[in-house]
């Protein structure tokens, strides 16, 4: 039995969801059920942190617990869950679609560097160093100085980054490019053939490619921090590197284009998945040259919308960036609505069949424009110094890593039978989308109406008015919960399939 | 009206005008094509490309009135508005987790350059009017030549809040000051 086989069938509570028989099929089965499973683990611990922050300042338990759970909140959603998550689908559409291996030593790295990563950085915040998912530089070494945390916690901390970056950045990336274009076909494997020409398969490259190109000056400038705080390197030949303005512009330039690439591929991954639920059985789009070239704006004007991270900067950050950014950013919701017309277009002309499924993947789509909207709102200048900092951009960010998921959820659910020779459970799936909606929409219009009154994210005090935004992002919280259980629930009462 | 579009709760009215005929198309064409009649629509080729091209032009338009009606309350737009021989500068060092500002008290109609530096790490200036309204926030990261600056008019008198609102460190939300501001 493989590696990964083993570590499901011995995982408590979630093993059941994921047990793989063996068979022939195991190469393109085994590593993405192991990693979208410990993807579960991290949700559970994040939705559980999550809720405790509400409660925290209900209560009022103290700043501490507040900026360490916002801290492994953040860092436990966006990267051991969301993105391994996604690192799980497509390594298993890749393998299914091009008939290529999706295990390997590079796939077995991305896995271990993610997970023992995020181990790291989690034992880092519990011994008090609370910076948030965003890092913040130059805070991690300020609160080194000021007292705040330890220099131990500060390398330990760096150390879980530092895996964390290599797995999104090198190791996935390349493993995604090698199954496109190099690794050799296997034909047992292939399960529904695609060319590079279809959306779903451009969609997941240029989401690698961007991976690697703008994550790469990030490690460039990572890499001698953290060898100087190994003591490997003498403090003067970083100097260039932990500047904040040079850190904080190439920490940017990768994160915006993370959530950017993350998105990309998954819209990508719903024009590859919609046609296969479309009544007439024609398994087309309505157009694939629309579908494309909405992707190819995506991509070009999300590489420098980033600006719109440092408008309220001004004059520091000279207006042309931030009119750039503007622009691009209004861009990138061009692309957006060609994404639209296109899905409504192929569902009006060729129908759809109603499964959990196709339901979870619109649902998350539509979650997706939902926070589409918020984003470009936002990302004007003129709106960005009355938000900036607010509620309001941290409820985008969370906003726009639950619609992802939603999506990437659904399309576990539209895999699943594939991977595991099993059905999920109907009516539990049906449920937990009507409350997955639910919630999502109650968390997200509370999170908008707190920015627009000004409420501070990142901020252990919620006074007065806002305690009532705090209240409300815990009743729905709570439901968000509850229909994660049930997600879970629909996976663990599956059935076997009848042949 | 567009004083109050380009406040918070302005962009949240335009978010949902944007958001809710989006949800109601939406939901309308996949109620029909899953549940009322999910077999091929026989509409004409021209019709989706016409609706194409309506669509991409109700988007770009509006893209265009939003972006436009805001040139005005961009801060380079406002202080080419504003005349610079009245304006009052008002220097501010940022460090964890104080404000030193080299003035405080203010009347009604002052018009004030408030111009930050951060002296550690990342940190913002934020003035809230007395009412609670975000005037505007300023992110001031360390290291940088050139200093964050904003002017802006005071119309109210009141106690104005200053906040951080770029975290920075475990007490964060501790980085507040206020501003006074008095009648003419």
């Amino acid at each position: 039995m493989s590696v990964a086989n083993t570590l499901i069938q011995r995982a408590p509570f979630f093993g059941r969801m994921f047990q793989i028989q063996e068979n022939e099929l195991n190469p393109v089965n085994s590593w993405p059920a192991l990693m979208a499973m410990t993807s579960f683990v991290w949700l559970s611990i994040a939705a559980i942190l999550g809720l405790s922050m509400p409660a925290i300042q209900l209560f009022d338990l103290g700043s501490h617990w507040y900026y360490q759970n916002i801290t492994l909140h953040g860092a436990a959603m966006a990267f051991p869950f969301a993105f391994q998550l996604m690192v799980a689908m497509s390594l298993h559409r890749a393998g299914a679609c091009l008939g290529k291996r999706a295990d390997g030593i590079l796939v077995a790295l991305t896995y271990i560097l993610m997970n023992v990563g995020a181990l790291l950085l989690t034992v880092a915040v519990l011994m008090g160093f609370h910076v948030t998912y965003t890092v913040m530089f130059p805070l991690p070494v300020v609160g080194v100085m000021t007292g705040q945390w330890s220099m131990s916690a500060l390398v330990l901390g760096f150390t879980g980054i530092a895996f964390v970056l290599i797995s999104m950045i090198l190791t996935y990336p390349i493993k995604i490019l090698r199954m496109s274009f190099f690794e050799k076909k296997q034909e047992e494997l292939q399960l529904a053939e695609r060319s590079m020409k279809d959306p779903g398969m451009i969609g997941m490259v240029m989401g690698v490619l961007v991976l690697l190109v703008t994550g790469i000056p990030l490690l460039s400038i990572a890499s001698p921090i953290l060898l100087y705080l190994y003591g490997i390197i003498p403090a003067e030949w970083i100097a260039w590197a932990a500047t904040p303005v040079v850190f904080e512009f190439i920490f940017y330039i990768f994160a915006h284009n993370l959530m950017e690439a993350m998105a990309i591929m998954i819209i990508g991954a719903v024009y590859a998945t919609l046609p296969l639920c479309t009544a007439d059985g024609s398994r087309r789009l309505y157009s694939d040259k629309i579908a494309n070239l909405a992707l190819w704006i995506l991509l070009v004007t999300s590489l420098t919308s980033f600006f719109h991270h440092f408008f309220t900067m001004y004059p520091a950050l000279p207006s042309t960036f931030a009119y750039h950014g503007n622009i691009m950013s209004y861009g990138t919701a061009i692309g957006g609505a060609l994404t639209i017309f296109t899905i409504l277009a192929t569902i009006w002309k060729h129908g759809l069949v109603a499964t959990p499924a196709v339901f979870l993947i619109l649902g998350g789509f539509v979650m997706y424009i939902l926070d589409g909207v918020t984003a470009i709102v936002i990302s004007n200048v003129a709106w960005n110094f009355k938000l900036h900092g607010t509620v309001w951009a941290g409820g985008h960010a969370m906003s726009v890593l639950i619609a992802i998921s939603m999506l990437w959820m659904g399309m576990l659910y539209y895999h699943y039978p594939l991977m595991t020779n099993r059905t999920i459970d109907d009516s539990t799936a049906r449920k937990c989308i009507k409350y997955f909606f639910l919630s999502f929409v109650g968390l997200f219009y509370t999170f908008l109406a707190a920015g627009a009154s000004g409420m501070p994210r990142r901020n252990a005090n919620w006074e007065g008015d806002w305690l009532i935004y705090g209240a409300l992002l815990g009743v729905f919280g709570t439901i968000l919960i509850y229909s994660f259980y049930l997600y879970f629930a629909s996976l663990r009462n599956s059935k076997a399939l009848e042949f | 009206m567009v004083d109050f579009i380009y406040t918070g709760w302005g962009a949240l009215v335009v978010t949902l005008l944007m958001q809710i005929p989006f949800l109601i198309i939406f939901f309308s064409i996949v109620n029909k094509k899953a549940f009322v009649d999910n077999t091929p629509a026989e509409t004409p080729a021209e019709k989706y490309t016409s609706t194409r091209y309506l669509w991409i032009a109700i988007v770009l338009i509006a893209f265009f009135v939003v972006n436009f009606a805001s040139v005005k309350y961009m801060p380079t737009v406002v202080e080419a508005n504003t005349k610079m021989a009245n304006v009052k500068d008002v220097d501010i060092s940022a460090t964890s987790w104080k404000f030193d500002m080299s003035e405080r008290n203010f009347q009604v109609g002052d018009t004030v350059r408030f111009i930050a530096k951060s002296e550690d790490t990342m940190h913002s200036f934020a003035l809230y009017h007395p009412d609670g309204e975000l005037l505007f926030t300023m992110m001031l990261m360390p290291g940088l030549e050139t200093a964050s600056a904003l002017v802006h008019t005071f119309d109210k008198p009141g106690i104005y809040m200053v906040r951080c609102l770029e975290y920075c460190g475990v007490n964060h939300h501790g980085m507040r000051s206020v501003i006074t501001v008095a009648e003419k």
